[in-house]
């Protein structure tokens, strides 16, 4: 078998179990028992674990990182969205958190398993240690906005289940409005400064190959302002105090903004990563 | 036979079952004077404060059921009257049936509640300890633990709190997650209030801030919680440290405004807070609970949960009650089964004499046959008798479970000679 059927093995395999956690998740969310929601826990791990394996042998293939087509740049964002929120459940009893980012997941491999593999790869002359440094921190950083916003649409549905008074079968089964914001607060704080450098790894091969830092392409231009205003986000949360559902309902809206403007320029503009 | 005699809340006025714990109390032998009454062959005392209850296997019906309850009403100086209407009595499957209901608590005031289980094991334990139980009631006993344990995992009955304070921790739950580390702070020394802090303390709070009126009263609180008493006039610097705040003076204004939350929300950095007003009329402005992570109740909105959670139960009582009638069935055919335990055993010992004593009559000429084949003659023997009473065994096991070993039973007696 060659290193590529297995890591295609290994991205189907990922998949499959990534669909059966999704299903897991919703229909632990309509039936309202938590326990299924523990068992999809454990399968979307199995499902990270081929991922990281599937992961390896890209590498392996393609000798480094470099050289990253979008396939795998979408199955590296699903891979870092499932590791993070797995983290946290080593940490948090917040199950249920997976109903809302296990879509998401499975939306970004099904994407993934549409794109053919090996096509639309990064242009040779753009390919660089610093390429792949800012994409690897860049989608980390993301993938904990991704979460930050899922835990923020949870803490609105509960917050406002609690103001209502409703202490009902959804309210039992969702966590508490404090690790929701504690998760929240914990993605902000770390996806900053991942997407921080992650940024600046672009900026300096972007100065290195076009000499400058900000070349005027639209997606550039949003991602910068994603990140100032995930800045403002975190600054106001440090400094200020600001907390539950504000921030809750702020880092959603952002992250919705954030979604439809990075569609519209993905389909309507033709900007420097196209081959993402 | 087993008999159930007793009363409880549902049959019994509060004075009367006060009269008869204190009087059963008082016995220090209650249990060995009840093993003396004729007929009596186990007995078990069970004792809390809604249910008194005595559950015994004798023979010999209702002169026993009228010697139990001679025995009841003169321990508890209960007058004819009051004897007549409390007490009950329950027999055979009813008896077990009750006896299951009550260890799964759908007997209890508070249905669901997870108390009773406990003071029936203990109640056991006594037994046990006195050596009062024997077959019948300590199969009877754990039959009744298992039917507890089952109620709890397979309904919900006591998932969601029926009391107001516990309510009030459910909810601290749901915003704060775990409550170690949580400051709370009791404006009013009020019963209710006392009994919330107590639940929280006991899920995991830790400093407990008592601020009222008369500060000896705050004080003596404080002391009880190892915590620290205020005046009401140092309340706003109270709420800035405060997460879970109690209030149930007696004031017949607001005691907390919604500006002086608001302020303090400034300056505790908008951390959760979680107002509970007990009081009526209420303390805290209910204008407070549209500031944003503010989350105000009030004791109307407590008792609606607790009713919807009681709704709940008694949904979830009808599936206990479906449990407890499988578990009747069940012990009620090892109990019917055991009717023909005596029988069975004569029947056997009678095989066993006749195969002894045509062994020992072949003493003779079996000698000359070897040590092995003697074993084998033994051994050819011995299978062939337990092959014919195979069947007749287990008929009178499967007929006097399904339906009653009387007939059955009488029929070996007789076919087998057993009785002479």
């Amino acid at each position: 078998m060659t290193l590529f059927s297995l890591e295609m093995i290994l991205f189907q395999l990922a998949l499959a179990f990534c669909i059966l956690c999704t299903f897991g998740y919703l229909l632990s969310l309509l039936i309202k028992r938590v326990i299924l929601a523990k068992i999809s826990t454990w399968v979307l791990a199995i499902s990270f674990c081929f991922l990281t394996l599937g992961l390896v042998t890209v590498i392996l293939n393609t000798a480094g990182l470099t050289n990253l087509g979008s396939r795998n740049f979408l199955v590296f964002f699903a891979w870092a969205g499932s590791g993070v929120y797995l983290g946290f459940q080593l940490k948090t009893k917040t199950r249920l958190l997976g109903a809302f980012i296990s879509p998401f997941i499975l939306l970004l491999m099904i994407a993934a398993a549409s794109q053919e593999a090996g096509k639309s790869l990064l242009p040779q002359n753009l390919q660089s240690w610093l390429t792949t440094l800012h994409l690897v921190f860049a989608i980390i950083g993301e993938a904990l906005f991704v979460l930050a916003s899922c835990a923020g649409a949870m803490f609105i549905i509960q917050n406002s289940l609690l103001k209502h008074k409703k202490l009902g079968k959804m309210s039992r089964l969702l966590p508490s409005l404090s690790d929701l914001d504690r998760i929240n607060h914990l993605c902000l704080l770390w996806g900053f400064p991942l997407l921080t450098i992650g940024i600046i790894a672009g900026a300096v091969f972007a100065g290195m190959v076009w000499k400058t830092l900000l070349p005027a392409d639209p997606k550039i231009i949003w991602s910068f302002a994603a990140w100032v205003i995930y800045g403002f986000l975190l600054h106001q949360r440090l400094a200020i105090g600001w907390k539950g559902s504000r921030m809750a309902f702020l880092s959603c809206a952002v992250f919705i903004l954030f979604l439809v403007s990075f569609l519209a320029v993905r389909f309507y503009f033709t900007t420097l990563h196209d081959f993402i | 036979m087993i008999l159930l005699i007793g009363l409880n809340h549902k049959t019994a006025p509060l004075a009367v079952r006060e009269k008869l714990f204190a009087g059963c109390e008082e016995k220090q032998n209650l249990l060995s004077d009840v093993l003396l009454l004729p007929a009596v062959q186990e007995v078990l005392y069970i004792s809390t404060c809604n249910r008194i209850e005595l559950v015994c296997v004798a023979d010999g019906e209702d002169k026993t059921i009228e010697a139990l309850k001679r025995f009841l009403a003169q321990n508890g100086s209960l007058t004819d009257e009051e004897a007549f209407y409390c007490l009950y009595v329950y027999r055979e499957a009813e008896a077990i049936r009750h006896m299951f209901r009550v260890a799964a608590s759908l007997d209890s005031q508070v249905m669901g509640e997870a108390q009773i289980l406990g003071q029936v094991k203990e109640a056991y334990r006594q037994a046990l300890k006195q050596n009062a139980t024997g077959l019948v009631l300590n199969r009877l006993m754990h039959r009744s633990f298992r039917t507890a344990k089952r109620v709890r995992t397979e309904t919900a009955i006591a998932a969601n709190p029926v009391s107001v304070s516990f309510a009030a921790v459910e909810l601290a739950k749901k915003i704060f997650g775990s409550l170690s580390g949580k400051k709370i702070l009791l404006i009013g020394a009020g019963e209710m209030a006392e009994l919330t802090g107590t639940h929280l303390i006991g899920n995991g709070a830790e400093e407990i801030t008592v601020a009222n009126r008369s500060s000896a009263q705050g004080t003596a609180l404080a002391e009880k919680f190892h915590g620290k008493a205020i005046m009401l006039t140092d309340l706003d610097a109270a709420l800035i440290e405060a997460d879970i705040v109690i209030s149930s003076t007696g004031a017949a204004g607001y005691v907390v405004t919604a500006e002086s939350i608001r302020q303090s929300m400034r300056k505790r950095k908008n951390r959760l807070l979680f107002l509970v007003d007990i009081a009526v009329p209420r303390d805290i402005e209910p204008t407070a609970d549209s500031i944003e992570n503010v989350y105000l109740y009030n004791i109307d909105n407590l008792q609606d949960i607790v009713d919807e959670n009681m709704a709940g139960r008694k949904k979830e009582a009808l599936k206990a009650e479906a449990i407890v009638e499988e578990e009747v069935i069940l012990y009620n055919s090892w109990i019917k089964e055991l009717e023909a335990v005596p029988t069975i055993v004569s029947l056997r010992s009678m095989a066993e004499g006749i195969v002894q004593s045509e062994l020992e009559k072949s003493l003779g000429w079996m000698q000359k046959l070897s040590e092995e084949d003697r074993e084998k003659v033994d051994n050819l023997v011995q299978s062939v008798v337990n092959k014919i009473l195979h069947a007749p065994v287990a008929v009178m096991k499967e007929e006097s479970s399904e339906v009653s070993s009387k007939g059955i039973v009488d029929a070996v007696r007789q076919l087998f000679r057993l009785d002479e």
